[in-house]
């Protein structure tokens, strides 16, 4: 790029700055907005199923749809309130904080020790695994016995959670899961699941060699 | 006065059976041990602990949750005092000085501040919950629907407006919570609310299935999000407690009697807990402390405060889950879920029914502390060890303590269902910095907000006004709204203040 022109683009750029950083605020913005969009839609629906609800009504008596219409316009209210706030007065007014949240910032404020704390890294990867490991293994327990499917989702809850240690990964599944399984199924009481055939004969050895019936 | 001090020595004895002994030690390490861990609060202790209460005698159950409570608020401050890492929100106040004095050579004074602050803090609230229950107790016994319904909205308010985060995001939590109550067959028509012709919906949710979900799963699904970082712990060598000397307590003493009224009377407020307590007396102290200049700089008054306080909420919050049956917090909303699991309603009644297991409890809190500080002289070190397990393991037991304790409730996957919904909805809530404590004192308390609202109106034909003119309502009423109120009150003299200092500077 030539001189002039590099001294025109970066004229254009810093023309440019003051609407990137506009729309960079009003993103941010808006990406606050969507918890209480959808909060204030998902009231909305339900508003509109309790509406519905189906009841025989008495005279003089409040049915049993006014309770929770009551709370669903509350929290309608209240999402609107922070919408509006958040798109005209975010700038000029903070939020109202609880009294405790006014305590810890004095008091951060005067030792600065919060503040000092750096701020936690984000693994997005590892939650989705996370949570979607924990519905499988839910999904999956009734059929795979509870010793099975709790071992397993022992192991795979540490791995995804980056632990590479192997030996204490096996330890810690297999014999945590027989105490588990120990406690509860023993001393405690429940029955857990059992799981189908043929994983039902894991499950079925296991109580015969610790003695639960 | 007689006939209270011969039912606590029953309840004395009930705690000192050999097998109830057994179970409050236990209750007290397990409370220490979660306290400590960064990872694991004391209420989802508490939480984790219920399903193993499910076969057990109804009292060892209730002395196993209290003892796990009491100790609960204690041990974070070890960590927090040693390492800079709070085990607790409760103990980050014990940063500021706590740490400070440790950093000074004091490591050991500190730890000795701390135990005396609790031992303080536990004994003075359990003998005013002793006095004071059976009395509340007779005058609950007049309360009538509007009543409960006003000292029920009063806890609701004081949970939104004395929490952290912003008022609207409490609301909009407590909001959902008394909404997930009303889930199910309504009491008065038999109509189905909510329940989207799924079977197991017309018994309800269950307020524990909730409270697993948000506090136990969804901490974890947070923690991992951030990779399971813990925090690198300083090397500490000897780890000792120096307890104060007899002047050096008298030097504080307006400080111990401060902060340990003040987490009576926090404890007694439905709603506000340990956490409350303990920052609202650091800040108190703060304010009208003799050595207030010097707070943060590593003095006892920063230490007793919020230890005090905080150790003294626990007794303060018994008071209303037994007279009132309503919960002060979350830990004593796990009590009373382990009361009602076992068939016993806690409530104005609860002293001529039940009063033998009452007193047992009350009991296990006053050997409880006794227990507690013994373990935390003694074995302090060998305690915080558990911080060297890897979080990971220790987060793979707690989302399997879940989801064994939403199982064994009913014996039903569905609950499993719920609380795994539940569990990422409590992740969702702290993504977007919404409090999860409204959300399950709101699932708690809705059920019984909403009986007593519909009963009211039934009863004075949908004449609302009935819950101010009342004599005792309307206060209660009154206070609940300017609870709910301040913090606007408190922001718009800030702004107030903000914008003339502006003034002042233009």
């Amino acid at each position: 790029m030539t001189g002039p022109a590099r001294r025109a683009f970066r004229a254009v750029r810093s023309d440019s700055r003051p609407c990137a950083k506009k729309a960079a605020v009003t993103n941010a913005r808006l990406s606050k907005i969507v918890p209480y969009a959808v909060a204030g839609a998902a009231a909305g629906y339900l508003y509109y199923v309790a509406a519905n609800i189906d009841y025989h009504a008495r005279a003089g008596v409040l049915g049993p749809d006014f309770w929770p219409k009551l709370i669903l316009a509350l929290t309608i209210a209240a999402c609107a309130y922070e919408i509006v706030r958040l798109l005209f007065f975010a700038g000029r007014d903070g939020e109202v904080g609880g009294v405790l949240e006014e305590v810890v910032e004095d008091s951060a404020g005067k030792h600065g020790e919060i503040e000092a704390r750096p701020a936690a890294v984000s693994h997005p990867l590892l939650l989705a695994l996370g949570m979607a490991a924990t519905l499988v293994y839910v999904a999956a327990v009734q059929k795979l016995g509870f010793f099975l499917a709790t071992a397993l989702y022992f192991a795979l809850f540490m791995v995804i959670g980056r632990y590479r240690r192997w030996g204490v990964i096996a330890a810690v599944s297999l014999l945590g899961t027989l105490l588990l399984m120990f406690i509860f199924m023993k001393l405690v009481y429940v029955s857990l699941p059992i799981g189908v055939e043929p994983f039902s004969r894991v499950t079925f050895l296991l109580m015969q060699l610790m003695g639960i019936r | 006065m007689e006939g209270v001090l011969a039912n606590l020595a029953v309840g004395f004895a009930h705690v000192f059976e050999p097998v109830n002994l057994l179970v409050l030690v236990v209750g007290i390490v397990l409370g220490l041990l979660v306290a400590v861990l960064p990872g694991l609060t004391l209420v989802m202790g508490v939480v984790l602990a219920l399903p193993f209460t499910y076969s057990m005698d109804v009292t060892a159950a209730i002395i196993l949750l209290t003892a796990m409570y009491v100790s609960g608020t204690y041990a974070g401050a070890w960590t927090s005092i040693l390492f800079h890492v709070p085990g607790e929100p409760i103990d980050v106040p014990l940063l500021w000085d706590g740490y400070a004095m440790a950093r000074k050579g004091k490591a050991a004074e500190a730890l000795g501040w701390t135990l005396i602050a609790a031992f303080f803090g536990g004994m003075v609230a359990a003998v005013v919950m002793v006095l004071l229950s059976q009395p509340i107790a007779r005058v609950a016994l007049t309360f009538s629907t509007p009543e409960y319904f006003a000292i029920i909205f009063f806890g609701l308010a004081s949970v939104v407006s004395l929490g952290g985060g912003s008022l609207a995001n409490a609301l909009i939590s407590l909001f959902a919570g008394l909404l997930i109550a009303t889930v199910g067959v309504d009491d008065t028509y038999g109509a189905y609310r909510f329940t989207f012709n799924i079977p197991i919906l017309s018994d309800g949710i269950d307020y524990l299935v909730v409270m697993v979900g948000a506090y136990g799963l969804g901490e974890v699904f947070v923690r991992l999000e951030q990779g399971f970082t813990s925090a690198q712990l300083e090397a500490i060598g000897r780890i000792s407690t120096k307890l104060p000397g007899l002047r050096e307590i008298l030097a504080v003493k307006s400080t111990f009697l401060r902060s340990g009224l003040a987490g009576i009377l926090i404890g007694i407020v439905p709603g506000a807990g340990a956490t409350v307590a303990s920052f609202l007396s650091y800040g108190m102290e703060g304010q009208y402390g003799r050595r207030r200049a010097q707070m943060g700089s590593g003095i006892a008054e920063g230490i007793v405060a919020p230890q005090t306080a905080a150790t003294a909420s626990v007794g303060g919050a018994i008071i209303p889950l037994v007279t009132l049956g309503i919960p002060g917090s979350g830990a004593t909303a796990i009590i009373l879920g382990a009361f009602l699991l076992h068939g016993l309603q806690p409530g104005p009644q609860v002293f001529q029914t039940s009063a033998n297991i009452v007193y047992a409890m009350f009991a296990s809190v006053f050997a409880g502390i006794v227990v507690m500080c013994v373990i935390g002289y003694f074995a302090t070190k060998p305690m915080v060890k558990v911080l060297d397990l890897p979080e990971v393991i220790v987060s793979a037991y707690v989302v399997m303590l879940c989801l064994l304790g939403a199982f064994a409730a009913r014996n039903n996957i569905t609950d499993v269902w719920l609380m795994v919904i539940f569990g990422i909805l409590g992740y969702l809530f702290e993504r977007f910095r919404f409090p999860i404590t409204p959300l399950v004192l709101g699932v708690i308390l809705g059920p019984l907000a909403e009986t007593n609202f519909m009963t009211t109106m039934i009863s004075f034909n949908n004449d609302w006004t009935v819950f101010f003119t009342r004599p005792l309502a309307g206060p209660i009423m009154l206070v609940g709204i300017l609870t709910l109120l301040y913090p606007l009150f408190r922001h718009l003299r800030r702004q107030a203040k903000m914008r003339g200092s502006r003034d002042i500077a233009l």
